[in-house]
């Protein structure tokens, strides 16, 4: 499981001469020369500012109106609230690639094809059908004397909502985070298709497209893998349980 | 009291989903359906109406079906795998143990790495230059397996499995053994009690008990297979290198619509369209016989 990781990180380390003369040894010193080159000339410090805009943006927005619509679907008089809980969760097995054509044509139709700006909506978007599925769920287990009460004391639904119903759903909330987030910084389809312009993409794309002009400079190509990777197993490393327990819990109903 | 009409919280609340939700999912969802029956290249003005054409065109093409056979074949695979292998990997790692936190944050690890990290990851390890999969053969005395496994198209594809593979192994796995956690030790104590072998406790105790997480676990995996994109275009591009071998439904949708890479491309959208629809209903059908199949088998077990 492991091994594959193992020879990545070798080989980040490593100059091209070493990687004939040595498959499985260790690199001869363990400089940053590969990573600092990355940085520049795999313009890393352009495509992981677009990566970390984007998935924070996004994350922000799909949380947010998940919350808001979760709630009214789970605990407010709405009308058709199966309705809107189908039409969302439904989202979670429409083929990405058929609706991301139609998309395409859609952000060129309003002029947003090329910028960070038709990510975000894209992502946030695409963000709703898990929030509303593993936050309809809590909400509806939340015992009803709590936001009774609040109502009794004089309490709007959106006061309610921020007071009493916020501060509990801290947890699941976390696991939308994670899961969307994780999706989002680590995805390259949606911006292969929405990205037309080499300053709006993002991390992953920018890696993909650099493997094809640098096809020889593997160590400087392993560098920026593993920079890509960073952040996203650094993260894992510290919240492995809520990890797991999200991903498993998005899954299962998913 | 309420003689004003005015829109309720309710719905205060539900708008700004329902707002995005339907310009960029519902929107571009029916867009799809009815620009299919179009003979339209994206560009220029929407072309011809040809009704149900493009899906006889579909059904007709030999690209596409040998695309579609692709995933049936990284569904088998993985399918076999997942129900012998990985399940008794998940049993090995449910022994109480210290260790098992550990194993199964590396277990897990793979499918947190991003398409683009696990697909470099496989094409260097398999690459003839600086590979370690062909020195690897060589210094166990296999040298004659060597192999340029990426070029060639009759390993190519099983090359994609394996990658497919590793990272379809960690969900999984964990999956299983959530699982696991569902059977009851006073079964299995009482099973052994009664003088049960470890091969008849674990058919007629473990098995049954997680007959949920298979149906779970066999469904994700039909998704994951005839969904697959994103490790095998890293691999293999919308080309499908070599020669069309590692082609799979959705990069042939992606090489209609935006072309496959080469300076003469030309797009078919429609086309493209009509294809991810026939992709869209082959996945409905076939995760509602599983579905229906293990639902079955799941009553019959308990």
């Amino acid at each position: 499981m492991i091994a594959p990781i193992y020879f990545l990180v070798l080989g980040s380390f490593k100059s091209v001469e070493e990687f004939f003369a040595a498959p499985f040894g260790l690199p001869a010193h363990f400089g940053l020369d590969n990573y600092r080159r990355a940085w520049t000339e795999a313009s890393i410090s352009t495509t992981i500012r677009n990566s970390a805009i984007v998935t924070f943006c996004s994350v922000v927005v799909s949380t947010v109106v998940s919350c808001l619509a979760s709630y009214s679907i789970a605990r407010l008089p709405l009308r058709g609230s199966l309705f809107w809980r189908l039409l969302f969760v439904g989202g979670l097995i429409v083929p990405v690639q058929l609706i991301m054509v139609a998309i395409f044509i859609i952000m060129r139709w309003i002029g947003l094809l090329g910028t960070l700006g038709s990510l975000i909506l894209v992502y946030s978007t695409f963000g709703i059908p898990l929030g509303v599925l593993v936050l309809v769920g809590f909400f509806q287990a939340l015992p009803k004397e709590l936001t009774e009460a609040a109502t009794l004391d004089g309490a709007t639904d959106f006061q309610t909502f921020m007071r009493i119903v916020m501060p509990l759903s801290l947890a699941p909330i976390l696991t939308v985070v994670i899961l969307n987030g994780v999706w989002m910084w680590n995805d390259f389809f949606i911006p292969l298709v929405l990205s037309t312009r080499p300053n709006v993409e993002t991390l992953p794309l920018g890696i993909l497209n650099f493997f094809g002009v640098y096809s020889t400079e593997w160590g400087l190509i392993f560098a920026s893998v593993v920079l890509s990777a960073l952040p996203v197993v650094a993260l894992y490393l510290l919240m492995t349980r809520r990890f797991i327990a999200g991903m498993t819990a998005g899954s299962v109903k998913g | 009291m309420k003689a004003i009409r005015r829109p309720r919280p309710q719905v205060w609340f539900l708008l700004p989903a329902a707002a995005l939700y339907g310009a960029f999912f519902i929107l571009p969802t029916l867009a799809s359906y009815w620009l299919a029956l179009y003979d339209w290249s994206g560009l220029g003005p929407i072309g011809s109406f040809i009704g149900l054409g493009n899906f006889k065109r579909v059904f007709q093409d030999a690209e596409f079906r040998s695309a579609a056979l692709h995933n049936v074949w990284i569904f088998l695979a993985l399918a076999l795998m997942t129900n012998t292998l990985t399940l008794f990997l998940a049993i090995l790692l449910d022994r109480k143990s210290w260790l098992r936190g550990p194993y199964r944050a590396i277990i897990f690890l793979p499918y947190v790495l991003s398409p683009v990290v696990t697909g470099f990851i496989f094409e260097i390890l398999l690459s003839p230059n600086i590979g370690v999969v062909n020195p690897g053969l060589e210094a166990v005395g296999l040298g004659s397996l060597q192999h340029e496994w990426l070029a060639d198209p009759s390993t190519a594809l099983w090359a994609i499995v394996i990658a497919l593979a590793w990272q379809w192994n960690a969900l999984a796995t964990v999956i299983f053994m959530a699982g696991l956690q569902n059977v009851p030790p006073e079964m299995k104590e009482a099973a052994v009690t009664d003088g049960a072998t470890t091969w008849k406790v674990f058919r007629h105790v473990t098995l049954p008990y997680l007959a949920p997480a298979f149906t779970v676990v066999n469904v994700l995996l039909a998704i994951f297979a005839f969904r697959a994109f994103d490790l095998v275009y890293v691999i293999g591009g919308a080309i499908g290198a070599p020669n069309g071998a590692t082609l799979v439904m959705g990069t042939v949708i992606y090489g209609n619509a935006f072309g496959k890479g080469s300076y003469v491309d030309t797009t078919r959208m429609s086309y493209a369209m009509a294809e991810g629809i026939v992709l869209f209903l082959v996945l409905g059908i076939i995760a509602a016989i599983l579905l229906v199949y293990l639902a079955r088998r799941e009553r019959r077990v308990y």
